[in-house]
């Protein structure tokens, strides 16, 4: 049994047991989204009309306050009848909407490019349209669990989708499967592209400076971030910093080279939370928030871009508005635990 | 033993001892008692009763047993007909040719781009400073500055209009009564009526023009809409009007934008959720409006009939004050009130009046307190507020903090 949503002039079909905002990515239609698991708020939207079943809506995302105002979480709700929805934001369709998409991938390589960290290229068998900074779902073989990774690539690079992974303890999904059991060859399923840490489309962004700050593989959505900015306007002041524990955490070294010498206005900055930087290296010691207080008088115009665990992200956040960046200029994309 | 009277009338007198200067620094001590044992009660030195709870304002409000009454400190500053004190088809005309620009469709079409540029010129004169006082720098310009280029009023100064609000709100809250029924203190209103001479000088030739030459101003069309051709409506029948206007809606936006940011700087955590998501900035001046209500107490009605309210019996011809401000702050209402939280249920408030003298602007005003917050906090989003000052509120009529001082990383 399938109901219909209706959002402006748009309707969408939504399965019995499908998030709205499945069916909306799915048909195209754009939902402000982000976590897609319940914790962030950010698909919460008004139902005018009709009913809909909460799922696993968690009380601290979506309060009974706001139920019983008629709000839900489009990533969890599902509707039980033909339903009218608005989006709190104002208008549906904020630029360009890539379809969200079931894929099979072969893995292409799986390799350790940094301590804990694996390099996982795989390969799509057709084209698969996404805003650099987005990212795609796996799902861990012979269960439900899904696992969340930023994209690395520009939107031509389409075939090959590139992902940076870190070894979490215990983890389901990569201690006892990327970083053991995964073969190259081996046909994996992937959804996506999901979430809105992306830049704005070509027409509206004014090309002005960026910092774009990652901890860990954080650093994974800022390189396709940083690229098209870069190739947008080859002058533009982009300012990148990676925060990381040790040397042996560092990678894409080659990369940030290269860009260096092509761009002018480009700067890589690798940041050593955990040990002291050896004498006359690049990097530098202490957190990358801290350094862009000291390299960066005035961010008034610039953008803000932040991937990584969630102190990281909320000093960011912190630092930028001190630094007096405009709050709507700063992105954030941040690694929340697996709930399951 | 004690008589059964002493046991069942509660000792008012306490009432009687109430005076101005104690409710214009803070009133919401002497009205929460008054809530609590005297919501509907005769309040010697306003000369008045006066209606403190949320269910005695809004039934006397919209009750038709009652129409509107300007208190006598404001009938004596803004002369007759002031569209907040005529009734009948003195006032369905006032109302009808003050709503055509304050319909939300009409606001939408020209509110940001009149409002937005204001804010963000005051915002540059001072935003390399590092440190501004936020209600006569920003809150109290933009305010003026909206309105006054709306009325027509673009070559009066900021500063001009402010003090005419100035003089205005205090010559209108000049309450204080004799017990013989006569004003207190009548030179209180020499100001007023100072102001109210200065903006005759200055908008008579306005008039003058625009009843020749209509214009795209609010004035222009008092004067003609719904006129018969070649005729205009009377500026001495608009002119009370405009002084409602030049005080009421130019000093109250400044004051709400204000207070909702004294909210906020009391609630750090839910100041980084609305500088983080402007979005919230709307629930951010609704909360402001319950938490220092602008127009605190300035507005009355008169019983038509012999009427009973919450047990107390009026005469006809009663008037009755109604405390917006005392009733936003109702614990049979609000949870807490004298804390600001914008996370309360978002339960209706009465800081925009209700029945058919509800605040015509409330579209408007809002839009003007929205749309300088998003401005201010998107310019300077590590705002801080001074704290080697304390804050301080005045006002009874009218409420609002005196000065802000805040500081900022330039």
């Amino acid at each position: 049994m399938a109901f219909t949503a209706t959002v402006g002039n748009q309707q969408v079909s939504c399965g019995e047991d499908q998030s709205m905002l499945d069916a909306f990515l799915r048909a195209g239609v754009w939902m402000p989204n982000s976590c897609n698991q319940g914790t962030c708020g950010t698909c919460k939207l008004r139902v005018v009309d009709g009913d809909v079943d909460h799922g696993d809506s968690p009380a601290d995302t979506l309060t009974a306050e706001e139920r019983e105002a008629g709000l839900a979480l489009a990533c969890q709700a599902t509707l039980r009848s033909d339903s009218v929805v608005e989006t709190l934001g104002g208008a549906v369709g904020g630029g360009i909407t890539h379809p969200l998409r079931d894929l099979t991938a072969t893995v292409l390589s799986n390799d350790e490019i940094a301590r804990d960290t694996r390099r996982l290229l795989l390969e799509l068998p057709e084209p698969l349209a996404f805003h650099p900074g987005q990212y795609v779902e796996l799902t861990v073989p012979g269960t439900q669990l899904r696992r969340q990774y930023s994209l690395a690539n520009t939107a031509d690079e389409d075939k090959v989708l590139e992902l940076h992974i870190r070894s979490v303890s215990g983890g389901a999904a990569t201690e006892r499967w990327i970083f053991t059991s995964m073969a190259v060859g081996d046909q994996i399923p992937v959804t996506g592209p999901l979430g809105d840490f992306f830049l704005p489309a070509e027409d509206s962004d004014d090309g002005g400076p960026m910092v774009l700050i990652g901890g860990g593989t954080g650093l994974a959505p800022l390189i396709g971030l940083a690229r098209t900015a870069l190739s947008r306007d080859p002058g533009r002041r982009v300012l990148l910093y990676h925060g990381v524990r040790g040397v042996d955490d560092l990678y894409n070294l080659d990369q940030m080279a290269e860009l260096t010498k092509v761009y002018p206005a480009f700067t890589f900055v690798p940041v050593l939370s955990h040990e002291a930087p050896a004498a006359e290296s690049v990097h530098r010691a202490g957190f990358p928030t801290d350094h862009f207080i000291e390299d960066v008088d005035s961010a008034r115009g610039w953008s803000g871009w932040l991937c990584g665990p969630p102190p990281m992200v909320e000093a960011g956040v912190k630092a930028f508005k001190r630094r007096r960046m405009a709050p709507r200029m700063i992105h954030r994309e941040k690694f929340t635990p697996a709930t399951d | 033993m004690t008589t059964t009277s002493e046991t069942t009338t509660p000792d008012r007198a306490w009432i009687a001892d109430i005076t101005m200067t104690e409710l214009e620094r803070n009133p919401y001590q002497a009205y929460e008692r008054l809530r609590r044992e005297a919501p509907l009660a005769f309040v010697p030195v306003l000369g008045s009763y006066v209606a403190s709870t949320a269910d005695i304002c809004r039934e006397i409000a919209t009750s038709p047993d009652f129409e509107a009454v300007i208190t006598p400190a404001g009938g004596r500053t803004f002369g007759h007909p002031a569209i907040i004190g005529v009734n009948g088809d003195i006032h369905s005309d006032l109302r009808g040719m003050v709503e055509p620009q304050l319909q939300p469709v009409e606001v939408d079409r020209w509110v940001d781009d009149l409002v937005r540029p204001i804010a963000r010129r005051y915002i540059e004169a001072f935003e390399a400073d590092g440190h501004a006082d936020i209600v006569t720098q920003f809150a109290e310009p933009v305010s003026v500055r909206s309105l006054g280029d709306l009325l027509g009023l673009q070559d009066v100064s900021s500063d001009k209009l402010r003090q005419w609000f100035g003089q205005l709100s205090r010559s209108f809250t000049n309450a204080a009564m004799t017990e013989d029924g006569e004003f207190a203190n009548p030179d209180g209103f020499v100001e007023g009526d100072v102001a109210r001479a200065e903006i005759q000088a200055a908008v008579d030739p306005l008039i003058d023009k625009w009843i020749e030459e209509p214009a795209e101003t609010a004035i222009s069309h008092w004067l003609h809409d719904g006129m018969p051709p070649g005729k205009t409506r009377d500026r001495q029948y608009i002119y009370p009007t405009i002084y409602v206007y030049l005080l009421g809606a130019m000093q109250e936006p400044g004051h709400g934008i204000a207070s909702t940011l004294v909210g906020l700087f009391s609630e750090p955590e839910q100041m980084e959720e609305v500088v983080d998501d402007p979005t919230l900035i709307p629930r951010a001046v609704s909360e402001g409006m319950r938490w220092t209500s602008p127009i605190w107490s300035a507005t009355a009605r008169i019983s038509k009939v012999p009427v009973t309210i919450a047990g107390v019996d009026l005469p006809a011809n009663t008037p009755v004050i109604l405390s917006y401000g005392s009733a936003n702050h109702d614990t049979g209402v609000y949870d807490a009130p004298t804390r600001y939280d914008i996370k309360r249920p978002p339960l209706p408030h009465l800081a925009f009046g209700a029945g058919n003298h509800a605040c015509a602007g409330i579209y408007y005003a809002n839009h003007v307190m929205r749309i300088a917050l998003e401005e201010l906090l998107e310019a300077i989003p590590n705002l801080e507020r001074n704290t080697s000052t304390d804050v301080e509120f005045w006002g009874w009529g009218f409420r609002g903090p005196t000065s802000l001082p805040v500081t900022w990383e330039v």
